[in-house]
């Protein structure tokens, strides 16, 4: 008997530590777990999301979800989730973990694919939005379809691309790929406009146009015109290109630049230019106001060149008068007489070089009435012996030894 | 008496009128410069947000062929940098619940569900604190306009914490792939479309040429076994500032030789995180740290290189900063035969009190798979100050350091102790005392003592055959405020823990440096 007693005192203690430590086990083994009532994994966008946890004992729950546009925290005290409406309405993939008292205590995921019923939402893509004619260069159209809420629609999607230029009108079928749908249409051989249009199943998108501008000028020629053919520094005389057309005969864009290069007698070389106007560019120069020969070219800088013209310009006069009075010091030139025997119109240059020693000074003077009138002054020139040239409309004239008093 | 007064007057109407005049001045002066403030035009331009780039995920474009049409190399550094950027702002934005800057990176009906979700997430006072490691590119589609992109975006990795009414709730990380539709408004590239999708986890392969090893709770290189004898390295005359001006490989040649003598076979050392430029590190710094290594090599010494001194930010969005900073250290020098291990942080425990042991944790953890990822050759340790915290992370690290600056006389109890919990090799990587004995402290200890004290410890781990790094080779003349603070008498113990005294003489310690 005294050894059972023993015995309990020896077994009692141990026998209670056992309890206790079996009652923390218990404890532990009380730890919240769950399981995925909502057995759905795929929803559609659009559908209200409810998942649903089963737990082993009542518990306040967080759902912590990660989604393509961001992360939220639901609460719940039924373990009941609804999704809020921005996450079950975006395509995706979304992460879902399952809290208590900060601990996770489950993991899974759910997709959410696009809305298939409701109606596709369209948008469309074009670009360049002009193009060459020819057939090597190309715009494209990118087609993006989604459902309402913005989700793209999966791959393999089935539109219609649709474009007409001139006589021609077609008709593409396609399946979307990496969210897109998309075509090249290449250029035809005409310029013109190029309307593009697409469809997914009911829905149409909106015209797109594209201009199909003609492609680079072939070479051209030049032609001359003017009122006569003397150098008088006072007409003008207009280069005239040929209709400027590409390679399959589409006349050039208005605008295009044409550049008209002439070099003189000299090698002197004078620059006009003009833009064209359906197809043709006029360039416009004044005449030279001594006899000269012109050899004229025209080019596109780079693209396109023309042939070469020559033209000849007349001397206006052979000679002029030239009057020295007041001691010299009062010089009239002219009356200036043109191929009539006309007075030349007013504006015509004359140049008059005086010299003393080594220094050289050029007066220009315009004419008016035919005439021009160059005053020495005695402050400028001290009386002494000059040389004197006078040049105009392509003629000299010198006075050496030009006393003046 | 009266014509005073009247000076006294006049100078007071001549001065206050100056001063009147004065203040008028600066006032129309303040106001015009005031309406020159505001709008700089360059504004318009957006140069000012390319100034920093303050996210810096690792990113690898896989491949860039596409149908639409080959893709400039311009073009894909912008779209690179944006989407970025697009990332960058979504973190900030989550973490503020704010929407700035969300509108350059997202279109329109992009920021719509951006938006809902943040004011879902103000309402309940949810914070997310996140961040991306990596991205692995690929171009599907770049539009003949160059005006719309396709990129699929896989395996990113993205790290989590979530915070409600202030506390942390949750810290997750999720791998995903993304695909994404860009579209180039206003000179950015915004995002349009983003689908996240499950991700097929894939290995990359990497070569690995391991040079040292760990099995069990030994640590081996070349096949034999190795134990760490080694010290804490400072030059004396640059302490904490080992690649600064100051450098001089001849002295640390020299230096590496004195230990030589006393069989000592490891060296640890310091890379400061600023010092070394943060994220851009300094080639001239690389270069010295590289001549260090050579000198090493070449005395056959090893060297465990303490990364991230002085690094105290922690903060998720920092992360990808001190990802690039690592990786252009340890892939550098990955195939170095001196190096046996990267130190990952000296003493990362001090900070978690400032900084939040969660913050702290977390961070260790994801820059020590950093530093495998881009240097699997070497090992990875972190330097713990106490045996405490010398069980964090004990999985993530191939062998387990901790300093030991307490009682002596319990330390082998202790050490066995932590032998028995932790199944890694242990290294003791600093210990040491201070023979600060002088004005500022008058009872400390004196060099016999501090002799004592290592000869004790040579003998312990002797017996029970301890890796050790012990602190430090010189006395030092000036420490730094920032290592120990500016109060003199901390400083002046901080200067004494040497073996080698400030004059180039060995102390009594000396001979205990090592087990010969």
């Amino acid at each position: 008997m005294s050894l059972e007693r023993k015995h309990i005192i020896f077994w009692l203690p141990i026998f209670l530590v056992c309890c206790i430590g079996f009652t923390t086990v218990l404890n532990t083994a009380q730890q919240v777990s769950a399981v995925i009532e909502t057995k759905q994994k795929v929803f559609e966008a659009g559908d209200t999301i409810a998942l649903n946890f089963k737990l082993n004992t009542p518990a306040r729950t967080q759902l912590f979800l990660h989604a393509s546009f961001g992360s939220t925290v639901l609460d719940s005290d039924t373990a009941h989730y609804t999704l809020p409406e921005f996450v079950s309405n975006k395509k995706g993939v979304i992460h879902y973990t399952l809290l208590h008292d900060s601990k996770i205590i489950l993991k899974g995921t759910i997709e959410v694919k696009a809305n298939a019923t409701n109606p596709v939402q369209l948008e469309s893509y074009v670009g360049p939005p002009s193009i060459i004619a020819g057939g090597t260069d190309y715009t494209m159209q990118v087609v993006v379809p989604t459902d309402i809420y913005d989700n793209i629609l999966p791959d393999s999607t089935a539109m219609r691309l649709k474009y007409q230029f001139l006589d021609t009108e077609k008709e593409e079928g396609l399946y979307s790929k990496d969210m897109i749908g998309w075509v090249n249409i290449f250029s035809y051989e005409q310029s013109g406009r190029l309307l593009i249009s697409s469809k997914v199943r009911e829905t149409a998108s909106k015209e797109f146009s594209v201009e199909v501008f003609p492609s680079l000028p072939e070479d051209f020629q030049i032609s001359s015109q003017r009122k006569h053919s003397y150098a008088d520094g006072n007409q003008i005389t207009e280069f005239i290109t040929s209709v400027l057309k590409d390679d399959y005969g589409n006349i050039v864009s208005d605008g295009t630049l044409v550049e008209f290069k002439i070099k003189d007698k000299k090698g002197v070389v004078l620059q006009t230019q003009g833009g064209t106007v359906n197809g043709q560019a006029i360039g416009k120069i004044l005449h030279p106001d001594h006899q000269d020969v012109w050899e004229v070219i025209a080019f596109i800088p780079g693209i396109a060149k023309s042939n070469v013209i020559q033209l000849e310009y007349a001397s206006v006069l052979n000679d002029f008068e030239v009057k020295f009075s007041n001691d010299n010091r009062e010089i009239v030139v002219g009356p200036l007489l043109s191929f009539m025997d006309q007075l030349i119109p007013d504006g015509a240059i004359v140049a008059l070089k005086i010299k003393k020693d080594k220094s050289v000074e050029t007066k220009i003077k315009s004419s008016s009435n035919g005439i021009v009138r160059f005053l020495l002054k005695e402050e400028f020139y001290p009386s002494g012996k000059y040389a004197i040239k006078i040049e105009a409309l392509g003629v000299q004239k010198e006075f050496s030894q030009t006393p003046l008093k | 008496m009266k014509n005073w007064n009247k000076n006294i007057y006049r100078s007071l109407i001549i001065s206050s009128f100056l001063g009147i005049v004065v203040l008028i001045l600066l006032g129309i002066g303040k106001t015009l410069s005031y309406l020159n403030t505001g709008a700089n035009r360059s504004s318009m331009l957006h140069l000012a947000l390319d100034k920093d780039q303050a996210y810096l995920p690792k990113v690898t474009w896989k491949d860039t062929i596409n149908p639409g049409r080959p893709i400039e190399k311009q073009t894909l550094l912008d779209i690179e940098k944006d989407y970025l950027n697009a990332w960058y702002v979504r973190q900030v934005a989550y973490q503020t619940n704010l929407t700035s800057g969300i509108d350059d990176y997202y279109t329109n009906s992009a920021q719509q569900h951006i938006i809902k979700n943040l004011e879902a997430n103000k309402q309940k006072d949810i914070i997310v604190k996140g961040t991306t490691t990596n991205h692995n590119l690929l171009l599907d589609f770049y539009s003949a306009d160059g005006q719309l992109a396709v990129l699929t975006d896989k395996n990113v990795k993205e790290y989590q914490q979530i915070y409600q009414k202030k506390q942390l709730l949750l810290e997750t990380e999720v791998q995903s792939d993304y695909q994404i539709m860009l579209l180039l408004e206003d000179g950015f590239w915004r995002i349009r479309h983003m689908v996240k999708k499950e991700s097929q986890i894939t290995k990359d392969s990497v070569q690995i040429k391991k040079i040292a090893k760990v099995i069990g709770t030994k640590i081996y290189i070349d096949h034999q076994e190795f134990q760490i004898k080694g010290i804490n390295y400072y030059p004396q005359k640059s302490p904490w500032d080992m690649f600064g001006n100051d450098f001089d490989i001849d002295v640390i040649a020299k230096d590496l030789d004195i230990m030589k003598t006393m069989s000592l076979n490891t060296i640890r050392i310091f890379v400061q995180y600023e010092d070394f430029g943060k994220a851009a590190v300094i080639t001239e710094k690389l270069q010295k740290l590289r001549q260090v290594l050579d000198q090493a090599e070449a005395k056959d010494f090893k060297v465990i290189i303490t990364l991230f001194d002085f690094y105290g930010d922690y903060s998720v969005l920092d992360w990808t900063l001190t990802h690039r900073h690592v990786e252009q250290i340890t892939s550098t020098f990955k195939n170095h035969e001196a190096i046996l291990a990267w130190d990952i942080k000296n003493e990362p425990n001090l900070d978690f009190e400032s900084r939040g042991q969660e913050n702290v944790v977390a961070w260790l953890r994801e820059i020590t798979k950093q530093v495998k990822q881009f240097d699997p050759n070497h090992l990875v340790t972190i330097g713990w100050s106490d045996i405490a915290s010398a069980s964090i992370l004990q999985d993530e690290v191939d062998f387990v350091s901790f300093h030991y600056y307490q009682d002596i006389d319990v330390f082998e109890e202790v050490y066995k102790g932590l032998n028995t919990k932790i199944n890694k090799p242990l290294v003791l990587q600093e210990f040491g005392v201070s023979s600060s004995q002088g004005l500022w402290s008058p009872f400390g200890v004196s060099e016999k003592k501090q002799a004592d004290y290592h000869k004790q410890f040579q003998e312990m781990i002797k017996t029970n055959t301890i890796h050790y790094l012990s602190w430090t080779l010189y006395d030092f003349e000036e420490v730094p405020s920032s290592v120990v603070g500016s109060l003199p008498w901390r400083k002046h113990k901080q200067k004494h823990f040497g073996f080698i005294d400030k004059e180039g003489n060995k102390k009594k310690a000396f001979e205990f440096i090592g087990s010969k």
